[in-house]
């Protein structure tokens, strides 16, 4: 009997973006469909919460340290094994239609293969795979960048090149630009058709591939929408799914200036360095954009168009499965759904990610669908889970013995199960040298029903600072623990575990070769 | 026998990783610094030897020497060429298009070396977005210079001007 994997990632999309995990405002049946007839995972952590070093985590079931991808813009070793290769190896079809992102998107002078495939059109190195996958589609954010989608709008709607936010300005730096109705940033009212926008082409792409297999092959494709990350621009003709101005401001959201920045300071020094406009770790927020400008209409703003982006995707993928299901694929068909990382969207009063490790960047949706000939009970798993655990996972389904140098472990599939896993903890990093001057260093432990994240001493740190918080008492994360004399012990032990997951840092760490 | 690609990079080596404001990267090559020099020296060449670059074509106008450098994503980049001395086998230019740059510098320096040549590529650039960028096609850059110079071997994306322009010979 043959087997076949859809692995499908959102990028940058938060745990309450959908309706089985309490979200109350997207509409999202499908995935909420899967969920109910598979496993749901309600503690899902990334390894790190940008995507590059994430999405190399997902390919090779690595851990940081291991696979070497420590920040955006550090492509993945030409050589890095892959579970994408593992399956090709093993005479899966394999194919990957969306964002990749393992190699730079900024790359003027196409150094890297990923864009040079994605300018010239083609879905692989010379007939050859790459890093596993034997066709690759890309798409990004927006109508431009060196991506195939980029190249099929310019060959058949130039018209609406423009229609789409800009994510540089014209230094190349991120665009701080703000549009909508309330100047959020990297907010655009987009002119495109519902059609052609880049979710439903994604989905096109996978489904002609699909259209192309054998009934009997055993296939493993990895279905990758660049939304809800920003910039939020959805087409126009969908902003009616959710008015901004009937939302609620999220629970996360201190509306209270004083509040807000009171919760901010209880935190590490960067936080509010970044919150003022004070510092710039990374190139993943606009470095121009002052946080405490954030208005609460601002927030409702962002959140409809990320509520909009994020059916349009569920819808998309709705159309991938049927056709799925009329190809008679059905009863053998793994569906797993996650993203990359999450987003503030709000929370705290910021808006896109960083060196912040809690909820809202680290609590992913996480749905495992197993092919229903496996007979496996729905299901909610509590414990947390990395998305290092995704490729051991796909070497299971597909029978393969989870090779060394992956450092996950199959996803377990019942609470009782997962109970008895080795390494009930998951970890979490960030390291962050940026040109202007920054320097950041997070570790993290989730563990327990604790998040522990210890600074080590950069440019605002000494590297005695962290943050603790009891998921259960604080699920906003107001209060940190670190420093409570009463936690101390709670807090030592976790550091200790914090040191045993750890891997040595490489003694030689790549390059950064870009921003993005 | 020359040194291996002894590029390196960073104001600051012994921070974390590669911390660094401004690009700096050196090779030694195998060659003369006549004859590296004489490469160098004629910045309607770099694309020979610069990978990604497809093609870079001088002007002269009224506000000095400038040079656009087609890119093998699409894109061009516009230079002005700020000095060529060949006394100090010294290239220097700056980025002036299409994006906006409050600074930068280019500057390309040939020493003698017992091995052969020195090549130190160098760049100050404010602001910071493309040091990453530049830092790696400098990299790449070097080696390309290493190939035309010792091996002969032009760059991968080099379109020789005629058929980049397709014009005819003429009489």
């Amino acid at each position: 009997m043959a087997s076949r994997i859809l692995f499908v990632t959102t990028d940058q999309q938060r745990f309450d973006a959908l309706g089985c995990n309490g979200g109350r405002v997207a509409a999202t049946p499908v995935v909420d469909g899967l969920a109910a007839s598979g496993v749901r995972y309600e503690r899902a952590h990334p390894q790190n919460v940008v995507c590059m070093p994430s999405r190399a985590t997902m390919l090779t079931g690595q851990h940081i340290r291991n696979h070497g991808v420590w920040m955006n813009g550090v492509p993945l070793p030409a050589d890095a094994p892959t579970v994408a290769g593992l399956l090709n190896d093993a005479g899966w079809r394999t194919g990957l239609f969306g964002k990749a992102h393992f190699e730079p998107f900024l790359d003027p002078f196409l150094r890297f293969p990923q864009n040079r495939m994605g300018v010239t059109g083609a879905t692989n190195e010379e007939g050859r795979p790459h890093r596993g996958f034997e066709c690759m589609e890309f798409a990004g954010h927006g109508s431009g960048g060196l991506v195939h989608y980029g190249g099929w709008m310019r060959e058949h709607y130039p018209e609406h090149m423009a229609s789409f936010y800009p994510p540089l300005d014209g230094t190349l730096d991120v665009n701080a630009d703000g549009g909508g109705d309330t100047g959020a940033p990297q907010v655009l009212r987009n002119s495109v058709p519902r059609g052609i926008y880049h979710t439903d082409w994604v989905a096109d792409r996978a489904i002609a591939w699909l259209e192309g297999l054998s009934d009997d092959d055993d296939w493993f494709c990895w279905l990758s929408f660049p939304d809800p990350h920003h910039p939020w621009d959805p087409p126009d003709s969908e902003l009616h799914r959710v008015p901004w101005r009937d939302l609620n401001l999220p629970d996360g959201y201190p509306s209270d200036r004083a509040e807000r920045e009171a919760a901010l300071d209880t935190k590490g020094a960067h936080w509010r360095r970044w919150y003022d406009g004070d510092l710039v770790t990374n190139f993943e927020a606009p470095a121009r954009w002052v946080p405490a400008t954030l208005t609460a209409d601002q927030v409702r703003e962002v959140d409809a168009m990320a509520h909009i982006e994020n059916e349009l995707i569920d819808e998309a993928l709705g159309r991938l499965l049927f056709t799925v299901s009329n190809r008679g694929w059905h009863d053998d068909l793994h569906v797993i759904f996650t993203t990359d990382h999450g987003e503030f969207q709000g929370d705290h009063g910021l808006l896109f990610k960083g060196p912040f490790h809690v909820d809202s960047l680290m609590r992913l949706p996480l749905v495992w669908r197993p092919a229903p000939s496996a007979g496996v009970a729905p299901s909610v798993v509590a414990d947390p889970v990395g998305l290092v655990d995704l490729a051991p996972t796909f070497c299971l389904i597909a029978g393969i013995e989870v090779p060394d140098w992956m450092d996950g472990a199959p996803l377990p599939v019942t609470p009782e199960e997962s109970a008895s896993r080795q390494r009930p903890a998951v970890l979490t990093e960030w390291d962050s040298v940026h040109p202007g001057g920054s320097e950041v260093h997070l570790q993290t432990v989730t563990l327990d029903g604790m998040v522990c994240t210890r600074y080590e001493a950069g440019t605002c740190h000494e590297g005695v600072e962290g943050e603790m918080w009891d998921l259960a008492d604080d699920p906003l994360q107001r209060t940190n623990l670190w420093d409570d004399p009463g936690r101390r012990t709670l807090r030592d032990d976790l550091v200790a575990e914090l040191d045993a997951l750890l891997p040595e840092r490489p003694a030689h760490p790549l390059r950064t070769e870009a921003p993005v | 026998m020359a040194r291996e690609h002894t590029a390196v990079c960073s104001t600051d080596r012994d921070r974390f990783y590669d911390r660094y404001v401004d690009v700096r990267r050196e090779l030694v090559i195998a060659a003369s610094a006549d004859e590296v020099w004489s490469v160098v020296a004629a910045p309607e060449r770099q694309a020979e030897w610069f990978p990604g670059m497809v093609s870079s074509v001088l002007e002269e106008t009224g506000e000095g020497t400038f040079r656009t450098i087609q890119t093998a994503s699409g894109g061009f980049i516009r230079e002005e060429v700020l000095g060529v001395d060949h006394g100090a086998r010294r290239f220097e230019y700056r980025i002036v298009g299409p994006f906006r740059m409050e600074h930068h510098l280019g500057r390309i320096t040939v020493v003698p070396d017992p091995c052969g040549s020195l090549v130190i590529y160098e760049q100050e650039l404010e602001p910071k977005a493309l040091t990453y960028v530049l830092d790696g096609a400098v990299a790449d850059a070097l080696d390309g210079l290493r190939d035309l110079v010792v091996n002969g071997r032009t760059s991968r994306s080099w379109i020789e001007p005629m058929t980049a322009t397709g014009r005819e010979e003429g009489p």
